[in-house]
């Protein structure tokens, strides 16, 4: 005795000193929250619920929890001790908001708050709007939202997923709080009686109850809230109960509480414990903030919501369409987005860049072939564009060869002119001034239709034609063309026959090309080494062509892409003419190289098969 | 034209066309002589009387302007008319800026040719005159006597007779006969005159 009034005096001592520095600490700085819970601290519903106060609360707030302990522990004397120890044990750390958890917790607080922290602001939860009802309205600074165990909606949701059911089984325990429960649900069913019979199994011990249940029948639903306290005294957390049950149940087994989600149930229509412990968390808040949350503003009701295992769903062959809008469907496998959402979009964006990738290609490679035929196409256009530029560049050897008759003949002219108004007869003179008018008329006008010939943009025309006499017809504009440029031209033709099938033209082309390429290499080289030799040449089989220069020769990394577009190593060149030139050589089903001894010059060759006079090929 | 002297040399590969020149200048009363090559032109002693070249531009072989070089080179002043089939710009300036008296594009108006072929034979006349007179002031300077040709200099530097006596170390009577001997040696009756040679003679083509 002695020692215990000891203590209190100590304690009391602590108080007074408490109280006399109290003043100096400001009441905002005390950050004490203390949650009483009806039930047991490992009640699945309170750990759901301080999970979602937590995370809504700072971590600065101060949070302490007690429990009740109902229905394990209960009387007169269990509530005054335990109202002694709580008075002492926060003495010195008095909450600045108390949360009552359900309703047990909150019939306590408001019994004993006076004695315990009087003026402390009650947040009550997880407290069912029937039990607030049944009472006298709550003080101003109790507040909170209300909830409501759905036993309507859950049975309605049962009786929707399974619309052939006949029959309801209603199970419940022998607590007080299981009782409450039963009678509540013995209300609610009376509005389902023209749809299914009910029958209550309320009491019964466990093994009692879990035989009766494994022997249910397929057109049977059983509904449950759980249980405290089966009808042998054992004591349970409805969780626990409602697994057993669902466990041994062999119908589809419903209940109003989420936290029975996960343990067998199909699900129910339920308020979630979470959210409430996030909803108590923002009232704690404002309290600690100063104010005093206005009643009006708060939600009515804490929402409910259908919850659904989808495992259970699958098990019973429940239609998914039945399931309504806006139910939490839990325990579906998650999609492979789901599951793995980085690597899955890592994967399909790799499958698109590789799709794209190979579309990609595959459209780039039909193009090229789309555009390859286009460019063999105009290649043929080019061929002309490029006699007309050939044409250009020949121009002066083309004036040479036509003025020069022209000259010839005005000169003549004038000579027979002067030689009239003479007196003397000279009609001999005047005689070969007439013929050789004639003839230097007859030359101009084949140089002019030499070169309409070159110039025209005739569609190919194959013949047979000897190769000698092309190179032949050329030879005058070859000629002035070398001479213009101070080149020599050696031309040799072959002895014997020299028939190829082709365009003639086109085949003029190539050798109007290859000179004047010759040529262009003899550019700016001594006199010694401006020569150009064209051959025609034929053995048993083959027809070629050889156009030699003196010049500097290709570079060793020019020969592989000499023949192509575009690729030029003159200042001005198009690059076009040996690209054609080639063009045109393999549509007469011919090859042209180039071979070259660089600084020492470069020998061009055309080959043909070669064909015979009625025009075909020659037996090798 | 009447003048029977002057020869006009055709060079021209092309001979229908050579033949063709070669008998409008023979009607029009013109001496010509057709060479088919450069070379064959230059296989002949070169003319030395008076006449002009009409020359084609290209031919095989060396060009026409080639022997236009050549004959600068070996100091034939005959004056050349380029005559050619096809007249492009940068030729046609080599051959001018090398002292062709005319570019001329084949078919050529008669009187176009005949112009020109009088102007060339014109300025050839011109300067085988020049030449003439600077051969006889040469050959009149050369017969100086090395102190007249003395005296010479410094009149024209324009020294007094007393100055030239001086800078010879001769006396000024004597510089005033050397004076008279000089001038009536070279032909010129005033020191103007002597000035005017002097001019001349300096100027003189080698």
């Amino acid at each position: 005795m002695m020692l215990r009034a000891k203590h209190r005096s100590i304690v009391r001592l602590w108080v007074a000193c408490w109280l006399l520095f109290a003043p100096a600490v400001p009441a905002e700085e005390n950050r004490c929250v203390l949650v009483l819970y009806s039930n047991n601290r490992l009640l699945p519903a309170n750990i759901e619920f301080e999970t979602g106060l937590r995370e809504t609360l700072d971590n600065s707030t101060e949070l302490n929890a007690e429990f009740l302990d109902y229905p394990r522990f209960e009387g007169e004397s269990y509530l005054r001790a335990l109202t002694t120890f709580l008075h002492e044990k926060y003495a010195l750390r008095p909450p600045a908001v108390l949360i009552a958890g359900g309703k047990g917790a909150l019939d306590f607080v408001l019994r004993h708050r006076a004695e315990l922290f009087p003026g402390v602001p009650v947040i009550h939860a997880a407290v069912s709007r029937s039990f607030l009802r049944s009472r006298p309205p709550l003080p101003a600074d109790v507040v909170g939202v209300p909830i409501e165990f759905d036993f309507p909606g859950t049975i309605e949701l049962a009786l929707r997923l399974h619309p052939r059911a006949r029959r309801l089984v209603l199970v419940t325990g022998a607590s007080k709080q299981d009782r409450a429960w039963e009678a509540e649900l013995r209300g609610d069913v009376a509005q389902f009686q023209d749809r299914v019979t009910t029958e209550f199994l309320a009491g019964l011990p466990t093994d009692t109850l879990l035989q009766r249940l494994s022997g249910l029948d397929g057109d049977t639903l059983v509904v449950t809230p759980g249980y405290f306290e089966d009808g042998v005294g054992h004591l349970f957390s409805p969780r626990e109960a409602a697994g057993l049950i669902a466990a041994a149940a062999a119908a589809p087994v419903y209940g109003p509480f989420d936290t029975f989600i996960g343990i067998g149930i199909v699900g129910g229509s339920m308020p979630n414990f979470a959210a409430m412990g996030q909803q108590a968390g923002r009232l704690v808040k404002d309290r600690l903030a100063g104010g005093a949350p206005a009643a009006p503003r708060l939600p009515e009701m804490m929402p409910k919501a259908v919850n659904l295992d989808w495992r259970q769903i699958r098990r019973w062959d429940i239609d998914p369409s039945a399931i309504p809008d806006g139910a939490i469907v839990r325990f579906k496998p998650p999609t492979l987005l789901e599951q793995h959402a980085t690597a899955t979009v890592f994967a399909t964006v790799v499958f698109l860049l590789q799709a794209g990738l190979i579309a990609r290609l595959l459209f780039e490679s039909r193009r090229r072939r789309r555009m390859e035929l286009a460019i063999q196409q105009q290649r043929f256009e080019l061929a002309h564009a490029s006699r007309l530029a050939v044409a250009g560049e020949l121009t002066g050897a083309i004036a040479h060869e036509i003025n020069q008759p022209l000259g010839a003949i005005l000169s003549n002219a004038d000579a027979a002119d002067l030689l009239l108004a003479s007196d003397e007869d000279r009609r001999d003179e005047l005689r070969a001034i007439m013929a050789d008018i004639r003839r230097d008329n007859m030359r101009a006008s084949e140089v002019i239709r030499r070169l309409r010939a070159l110039l025209a943009k005739q569609p190919a025309d194959w013949h047979t034609f000897a190769l000698n006499d092309a190179v032949r017809e050329l030879e005058p504009v070859l000629r002035a063309e070398a001479r213009r440029r101070g080149v020599a031209l050696d031309l040799r033709l072959a002895a014997t026959a020299t028939t190829l099938l082709g365009d003639r033209v086109q085949i003029q082309q190539v050798l109007i090309n290859l000179a004047l390429n010759a040529m262009d290499a003899a550019n700016g080289l001594p006199e010694a080494r401006r020569a150009v030799a064209l051959s025609v040449e034929r053995d048993a089989d083959r027809l070629t062509l050889v156009v030699r220069d003196r010049g500097q020769g290709i570079a060793p990394e020019h020969l592989p892409r000499l023949f192509d577009s575009f690729f030029s190593t003159k200042p001005r060149g198009m690059g076009l003419g040996l690209s054609i030139t080639r063009t045109l050589v393999e549509a007469h089903g011919g090859r042209v190289w180039a071979e070259s001894d660089p600084g020492a010059g470069a020998v061009f060759r055309v080959e043909w098969p070669a064909v015979d006079d009625a025009g075909t090929a020659e037996p090798a | 034209m009447t003048t029977s002297s002057p020869l006009i040399h055709v060079v021209d590969d092309d001979e229908s066309l050579r033949t063709a020149l070669l008998r409008l200048l023979d009607a029009a009363g013109f001496n010509a002589r057709g060479y088919a090559s450069v070379g064959e032109f230059l296989l002949q002693p070169l003319p030395e009387g008076p006449g002009c070249v009409l020359l084609d531009v290209r031919m095989p072989g060396p060009s026409g302007l080639d022997l236009q070089a050549a004959l600068l080179r070996q100091g034939n002043a005959l004056p050349v008319v380029f005559l050619t089939g096809y007249a492009d710009v940068v030729v046609s300036v080599q051959a001018m800026k090398a002292g062709a008296l005319d570019f001329l594009t084949k078919p050529v108006e008669r009187e176009a040719l005949f112009e020109a072929l009088q102007r060339a034979l014109a300025h050839d006349a011109a300067e085988r005159a020049a030449r003439a007179e600077a051969e006889q002031l040469r050959a009149a300077f050369a017969a100086l006597t090395p102190r007249e040709q003395a005296v010479f200099d410094q009149v024209v530097a324009g020294q007094l007779n007393k100055q030239i006596a001086d800078a010879l170390g001769i006396a000024e009577r004597t510089v005033k006969m050397q004076r008279a001997q000089m001038m009536t040696k070279l032909g010129v009756s005033s020191a103007a005159e002597l000035g005017r040679l002097a001019e001349r003679l300096q100027h003189l083509p080698d």
